[in-house]
């Protein structure tokens, strides 16, 4: 009897622990730290906390802004904290419902209301009213965002449109002519067809022509429906407009596009990695000056153009990362003066010459910092590109809505199941989803 | 019989005073969370925002939320391949390696690598092998002549996924079979050969019989762990957007907690999941009064 007792025991403690796994204590963040604001000048130095997503060599060039901001403000100190874009999410997760979160922290634009909302941000309107002109020299587009009727929740940072890359190395192998400016959709097809090639004959495609990733609508899917005269939520976010008549022509020329080939399944891009274009598999790809300092470093010989025209005009995404402050912050003064340091032309100027994003500042995003890059890409084309840009959508619940449509469509991707039915199958359950966030 | 050591006079004071951190963790740790988690998942909580009474509602949810069905679906038939793969071939491997060979330890090493060895790294490399065109299986396969098998596909990924949680799994149930096997007397196979009895009869009249409480005991392990299964899947079919071609419950329960913010239906849902995991070894010990056997 002994053993089947221990048995018994140890079979209640794994049970206890297959629980255990996914609880978290239920604490409510207690918000009632009184706001200690240090006083000018005089006061002993500071700490605040800034935690951003990005690589690591984006550290590097923040401890160089926070050296600089030391410089300027001694008696402020600053900690930053990277962490890679799925770990960045769950860590602030964690500390904001620990009732500890960071004093200022790094913001995606779609999911800046999901935050807002829950009342996690600071109005920055008082501190922004402090400094008359503070927003004249910023792009209106990226400030769009963050702007609620009481004010800015939030401020963009830095931020990204989309254009295509191509190798040229694979069109001048393949002679074919590098796309034009004033390419459309039409062409992008017959282009993308073109470079798609089964170079050893043994029956797989081993160059793409095309590589989008379908699961951000960012990158791709959105620019299309645009392109087409369609829209992917209405204005006042209650109903979910891709599958529209107009948004159904864009997937339509998304799906035979994977259909011959030219775009690689997810499930076959995959097994490339993460980025096609980067590993020489794909001749094309629409993507934001982020992934520049990889392609730069994987020795890609690379050109841009604008996304091409469809039937109703030209369209790409913009979407920025952003500043926002947390509403427990004990220092938000500092956290403030740290801000408005990293948005000033000195703290951008730093950040542009990182090469991952385009600055806020008009006035820095057309000077040398910016302009003047390694490698030898156009980057005034992804600035031209705000003017007939769209923002990225921002509404509450974007996550779950992007779920929803991206494990929906999923299928009909990886050639499983025909598009319209799935279409129809995946509006309603994302319209859910948004009457769920009213 | 009892076999137990009963401990004598100064000794039960070292003996409460040891269990004591372990005992403080189950208490406020694991006892703690689950108590917490019950609670949860009877509000509407987002992390930030005080959490709000929801009543059942997180649990009428359940019924109507499709994704979940199918991560709970998923977990029920995993589970049943799962199970079975894992007693049946630690069995066999325990079986041949409880032999004198050559080399025995060096293959109880490799057989127990997997056990110890990051599932991350290891769900990398099986990724390696999978590959639909640049695949080692699918090479394999073709230089063979056999057609490739797109191994990772909505099809064949439930499969492809099993393959590896057992394969990763065969380690600790071999160890655990092995102790089993160790402790059957000699006697018995000496007195069945004399007897005449095959290997075979040997197998299934002296060594399966005497060895079911560790079929029982690896039963009930392996449950558990089919049941909270994640890593070795989720890096094997993650794709964008966080989903997962195989979702499975505990993949469902982390999603609407850390991607959605919903707490509370992800709490009621880890308590089904519970539930569903007691009621399931209710079941095994009804089994273990009628087949098992304690010497």
């Amino acid at each position: 009897m002994k053993t089947k007792l221990f048995t018994l025991i140890l079979v209640a403690c794994l049970l206890l622990a297959a629980c255990g796994g996914a609880a978290t204590s239920p604490a409510p963040a207690s918000a009632t730290q009184a706001p200690t604001q240090p006083g000018a000048g005089a006061a002993p130095a500071v700490e605040i906390n800034y935690m951003m997503f990005g690589a690591p060599e984006e550290l590097e060039v923040w401890q160089k802004v926070v050296d600089d901001f030391h410089a300027a403000n001694p008696n402020i100190k600053v900690k930053v904290d990277v962490s890679d874009w799925d770990s960045y999410w769950t860590k602030l997760n964690t500390l904001v419902a620990g009732g500890n979160p960071p004093d200022a922290f790094a913001m995606d634009a779609p999911l800046f209301l999901d935050w807002q909302s829950r009342g996690a941000l600071l109005n920055l309107k008082p501190y922004i009213d402090q400094t008359p002109g503070f927003l004249d020299g910023f792009y209106p587009q990226t400030l769009k965002a963050y702007e609620l009727p009481d004010g800015y929740y939030g401020l963009p940072r830095d931020f990204q449109t989309i254009v295509v890359f191509y190798n040229k190395e694979m069109f001048d192998a393949a002679g074919v002519p590098y796309p034009s400016p004033d390419w459309t959709y039409d062409d992008l097809r017959q282009i993308a067809k073109k470079m798609t090639l089964d170079k050893d004959g043994d029956g797989k495609i081993d160059q793409y022509g095309f590589y989008a990733d379908l699961w951000d609508m960012e990158l791709f899917w959105s620019e299309a429906i645009w392109a087409f005269g369609g829209e992917i939520v209405s204005t006042d976010h209650t109903k979910t407009l891709i599958g529209e008549p107009n948004a159904r022509k864009a997937w339509e020329l998304i799906d035979s596009m994977l259909k011959d080939g030219s775009i690689p399944s997810p499930a076959t891009a995959g097994e490339y990695g993460e980025d096609l274009f980067q590993s020489k598999v794909a001749a094309m790809a629409p993507i934001g000056h982020w992934a520049v300092p990889g392609y730069v470093g994987a020795g890609i010989k690379m050109g841009v153009a604008p996304m091409p025209v469809g039937p109703s005009g030209r369209a790409t995404s913009v979407n920025s990362a952003g500043f926002v402050v947390s509403k427990d912050s004990k220092n938000p003064e500092a956290a403030w003066e740290f801000i408005k340091f990293a948005l000033s032309e000195a703290g951008q100027k730093r950040l542009a010459e990182l090469g991952f994003a385009l600055p806020v500042l008009q006035a820095v995003a057309n000077s040398p910092s910016y302009l003047q890059q390694s490698g030898e890409l156009d980057q005034k084309l992804f600035l031209d590109a705000l003017e007939y840009a769209h923002m990225k959508p921002v509404f509450r619940g974007y996550e779950e809505w992007a779920s929803v449509v991206g494990d929906g469509l999923a299928p009909v991707w990886d050639g499983a199941a025909e598009l319209n039915p799935t279409l129809d199958e995946v509006v309603p359950q994302a319209d859910e989803i948004l009457a769920q966030n009213q | 019989m009892d076999y137990g050591l009963r401990p004598l006079g100064r000794e039960r004071l070292w003996l409460w005073g040891l269990l004591f951190p372990t005992l403080i963790g189950l208490a406020f740790g694991t006892i703690g969370s689950l108590l917490a988690t019950l609670l949860l998942s009877f509000f509407s909580w987002d992390l930030i925002a005080p959490p709000r009474w929801a009543g059942l509602a997180n649990y009428i949810a359940l019924v109507e939320n499709d994704a979940y069905l199918k991560a709970f679906t998923n977990t029920i038939t995993f589970t049943a391949l799962y199970v079975p793969g894992v007693v049946i071939f630690s069995l066999l491997v325990a079986v041949l390696l409880n032999r004198k060979i050559r080399g025995v330890s060096l293959f109880r090493t490799v057989y127990f690598l997997p056990t110890v060895t990051s599932a991350v790294a290891t769900a990398l490399v099986w990724n390696m092998f999978y590959g639909k065109d640049t695949g080692l299986l699918n090479f394999t396969l073709e230089s063979l002549g056999l057609a490739p098998v797109c191994w990772l596909c909505r099809e064949n990924a439930m499969m492809s996924v099993v393959i590896v949680n057992v394969w990763g799994a065969i380690g600790e149930g071999m160890i655990i079979f092995l102790a089993g096997l160790t402790a059957i007397p000699r006697e018995y196979y000496e007195a069945a050969t004399v007897d005449g009895a095959s290997n075979l009869q040997q197998f299934f009249k002296i060594t399966l019989p005497l060895i079911t409480p560790s079929i029982f005991f690896q039963t009930l392990i392996s449950a558990i762990n089919a049941f909270q299964a994640y890593d070795y899947i989720y890096m094997l079919t993650r794709r964008g957007q966080g989903d997962s071609t195989v979702p499975v419950a505990v993949f469902s329960i982390y999603r609407n907690a850390f991607n959605f913010f919903k707490m509370g239906a992800a709490s009621a849902q880890a308590i089904q999941l519970a539930l569903l995991v007691a009621l399931f070894m209710g079941l095994l010990f009804i089994f273990e009064r009628r087949y098992v056997v304690y010497e």
